[in-house]
């Protein structure tokens, strides 16, 4: 059946897009919110810096300089595509650098106790376990938020059972003590995609409420938008967010580079020190090649925004429509590339493998917590029984795929889950 | 359908291609994974979720039904409470046998009977003749009975061990051939602490440790610090820390561990290969398991894989012809007839 649909022109595109791929050639693969692969335009944009521009960014000869302003250039790039400037923007190692970067801004001295560094563990020796919370996260956050948080003692607010934030639980848990908020734009389990315009005018309540009574602690609003660069329009004026986490892996870039968006107010202490670079936020030399492929692809990103969204929610009508026997969990509020399904009495890890045999790559939540054989924390906070997120999977549509392929995989999971039932049945 | 087995599954090519065997001569298989341990140590990942991945993987491609059996509380209580114990009065626990006595053959086989099984089944190396008796695998160079010879005999006769009659390169060729994608995985116990480095990371988290002097037997020379006395094993040649010794004593020839004084917290190491301590023709054992009537003249096994030798058993004494180098107390002493395994008992 997958040889039927063969098709030249979409096959034409995919090895003229990603040429290297052309080895998974009959690969469906459906999990784009785990890695993209990176685009040979980004692919192409990156390798003249890891031979010919080699140049370390800050030696004093002009080559060097050429390769410090290519740098800066790239990341204006990625910082316009946000409504930001690019000394807003700290370079990081990917994004939970950013995310755990992001929590430095907690102010640890006067209000609170001081600080002693985290431990692997998990267990902090004495932070503020038994004080008000100074930080609140969303309770559906990645683990490079969660973690980090509750290192800090940080409290969880609740989601709604559509996976939307609980904005009364959320004023409930906002005290005079709470500085930090940390809720990602899209989650990335659920593509659920957060109010933060009302989370910001919450804020900006509160901060005036604080004002009139000669409060001076900060309130600052953190989120991660590593799921959301190339499916929504950013703008971190109008989502009102004091720091904003970026992911270039996400969205067709190199890995293992990312950003936090730091708006002037805010403060920052660097978790890695050194040579000074990045504002003296990120010391280390400039990963350069990686930066560059960064905003090549944020560059691509925006161009086909629009065009993307569309095709998207046009696929994911296709799916919807065309796979038999499931419960849909995101329901809405959702990126238009997240399709969470539900499959009673089915052991979705089963699924997993089944159509890996097939060549289609899918997942039953977050990559890092399936690889750690966790349920998910997401799933539960949403309201499902240990049997639903046992038969949950996720499928993240993106651009290695077409429509062909979106046609051929409903029927190819419609095939898998029937032999499954079959066997259950049998 | 067939008979009912419940077969072990790590994730490992052995217990793979046990569950495709048993599956292709028709038994009811279902594939189980043993969750034993699932805690990391500092700077080292359990590799449980990816093993447990890698037999359900198996399972699915054979259409079998798989379970996950949380056996941690009591691995934690018998096993690992059992090594701690050992480390801490001086002695080298083995504990694949204590998993294989009170998990694997214990409470996986109770647990496989009350869901119905006919058989259990592992990926061991190893066979199960009449009576029931323990019998060496074909691959001589594989033989798993070492680590089987507490097990109980009502478990055994209930026990499938559909690998005993191959050769390991022939198991290999067999995942290969089905598509099991673990043929090329690395052998991996499923917990992170067996293993050199694993164990000394893992004892660092549970027992006191503190560091001692490591002295030279003859002369009480001190030559160098050790991190614990519990880390060493007597005949043990690596991991000394007493590189770079100068003078007269620095003649090349390596130094072994013959004496640990726990109390003192001091390692003894000596260049002499005759040191009284390293040799003997006499290793008393305690706890003694007979799998059958006990005979007097036996074959040996004092290491996994180590060649069979000729001893004397009499009451708790073993004695042997020639002299042996002395195997570290709380390591077993394996006892044979031919292919049959007769028991064995632990080293004082």
């Amino acid at each position: 059946m997958r040889l039927a649909a063969f098709n030249v022109v979409a096959v034409a595109r995919l090895v003229y897009n990603y040429g290297f791929l052309c080895y998974h050639i009959f690969m469906i693969y459906l999990d784009h919110a785990a890695a993209t692969p990176v685009s040979d335009k980004v692919f192409e944009a990156m390798k003249p810096y890891f031979s010919h521009d080699f140049f370390n960014p800050s030696a004093a000869y002009l080559p060097a300089k050429k390769v410090a302003a290519d740098f800066e250039a790239a990341k204006g790039v990625i910082a316009h595509a946000i409504g930001a400037k690019a000394s807003d923007l700290v370079i990081t190692a990917g994004a939970t650098e950013a995310n755990n970067l992001a929590f430095t801004s907690i102010n640890l001295d006067g209000s609170c106790r001081s600080f002693s560094s985290p431990t692997s563990q998990g267990s902090v020796g004495d932070p503020l376990h038994d004080r008000h919370p100074s930080i609140l996260y969303l309770e559906t956050e990645h683990d490079s938020v969660r973690k980090i948080a509750e290192q800090y003692g940080g409290e969880a607010v609740r989601v709604l059972p559509s996976g939307v934030i609980d904005l009364k639980d959320l004023r409930a848990k906002i005290t005079d003590e709470t500085q930090l908020i940390s809720v990602s734009l899209a989650n990335n389990e659920l593509g659920t995609i957060q109010p933060l315009t009302e989370i910001s005018g919450i804020i900006r309540e509160i901060k005036i409420d604080r004002l009139k009574r000669g409060i001076k602690t900060q309130l600052l609003l953190h989120s991660d938008a590593s799921q959301a660069l190339n499916l929504l329009d950013i703008n971190v004026a109008r989502l009102g967010v004091d720091l904003l986490t970026l992911n270039s892996a996400k969205v067709y870039g190199p890995k293992g580079v990312g950003a936090l968006c730091v708006s002037h107010d805010v403060r920052l202490k660097p978790v890695v020190y050194g040579g000074g670079q990045e504002n003296g936020l990120r010391s280390g030399t400039e990963n350069v090649p990686s930066v560059i492929g960064f905003a090549k692809a944020v560059e691509l990103a925006k161009e086909h925004l629009n065009g993307n969204r569309k095709k998207f929610a046009s696929w994911r009508k296709i799916l919807l429509a065309e796979l038999q026997g499931y419960e849909l969990i995101n329901k809405k509020h959702s990126l238009d590339n997240f399709v969470v399904l539900c499959y009673n009495g089915i052991d979705a890890e089963r699924l997993v493998f089944l159509l890996e045999e097939k060549e289609v790559y899918v997942s039953t939540g977050a990559a890092c917590a399936a690889s750690k054989g966790i349920k998910s924390h997401v799933l539960k906070a949403i309201g499902l029984s240990d049997a639903e997120i046992a038969g949950s999977l996720r499928l993240t549509l993106g651009e290695t795929n077409d429509e062909e392929q979106i046609h051929d995989v409903a029927q190819i999971i419609n095939g898998v889950v029937a032999t499954e039932r079959e066997r259950l049945n049998g | 359908m067939g008979k009912k087995v419940f077969v072990g599954m790590s994730g490992g090519v052995d217990s793979s291609v046990s569950a495709l065997l048993l599956k292709e001569q028709g038994y009811d298989v279902t594939g189980v994974y043993m969750k034993n341990w699932s805690r990391d140590l500092p700077g080292m990942k359990c590799p449980w979720a990816e093993d447990l991945a890698d037999a359900k993987r198996v399972a699915v491609k054979l259409g079998i039904p798989f379970e996950v059996w949380d056996f941690e509380e009591a691995y934690r209580d018998k096993v690992v409470e059992y090594m701690l114990r050992e480390f801490k009065a001086g002695n080298t626990p083995n504990p694949d046998i204590m998993c294989n006595q009170e998990i694997k053959f214990k409470l996986f086989y109770e647990k496989a009977m009350e869901h119905g099984a006919d058989f259990i089944a592992t990926g061991h190396y190893a066979r199960a003749g009449a009576g029931p008796s323990l019998m060496r695998a074909v691959d001589e160079n594989k033989d798993q009975t070492y680590f089987l010879y507490r097990i109980s005999n009502e478990a055994l006769g209930h026990t499938l061990f559909p690998i005993g009659e191959m050769l390991k390169p022939d198991v290999k060729k067999l995942a290969e051939k089905n598509g099991l994608h673990n043929a090329y995985k690395k052998e991996s116990m499923g917990v992170c602490f067996v293993g050199e480095v694993g164990m000394k990371d893992f004892l660092k988290e549970y027992i006191d440790i503190e560091p001692g002097e490591i002295r030279e037997i003859e002369t009480e020379k001190v030559l160098g610090v050790h991190e614990g006395a519990v880390f060493y094993t007597i005949g043990q040649r690596h991991g000394l820390y007493i590189s770079g010794v100068k003078g007269e004593i620095n003649d090349g020839l390596p130094y072994y561990v013959v004496k640990k004084d726990l109390v003192k917290n001091i390692v003894y190491v000596s260049k002499n290969l005759n040191d009284k301590h390293i040799w003997t023709k006499e290793l008393k054992l305690k706890d003694i398991v007979m799998r059958t009537e006990p005979t007097k003249h036996i074959l040996v096994r004092l290491r996994h894989r180590a060649p069979l030798i000729p001893a004397t058993l009499v009451d708790d004494t073993l004695y042997f012809e020639q002299e042996i180098k002395r195997p570290a107390a709380g390591q077993s002493a394996v006892f044979y007839d031919g292919e049959v395994c007769l028991g064995g008992g632990i080293i004082l």
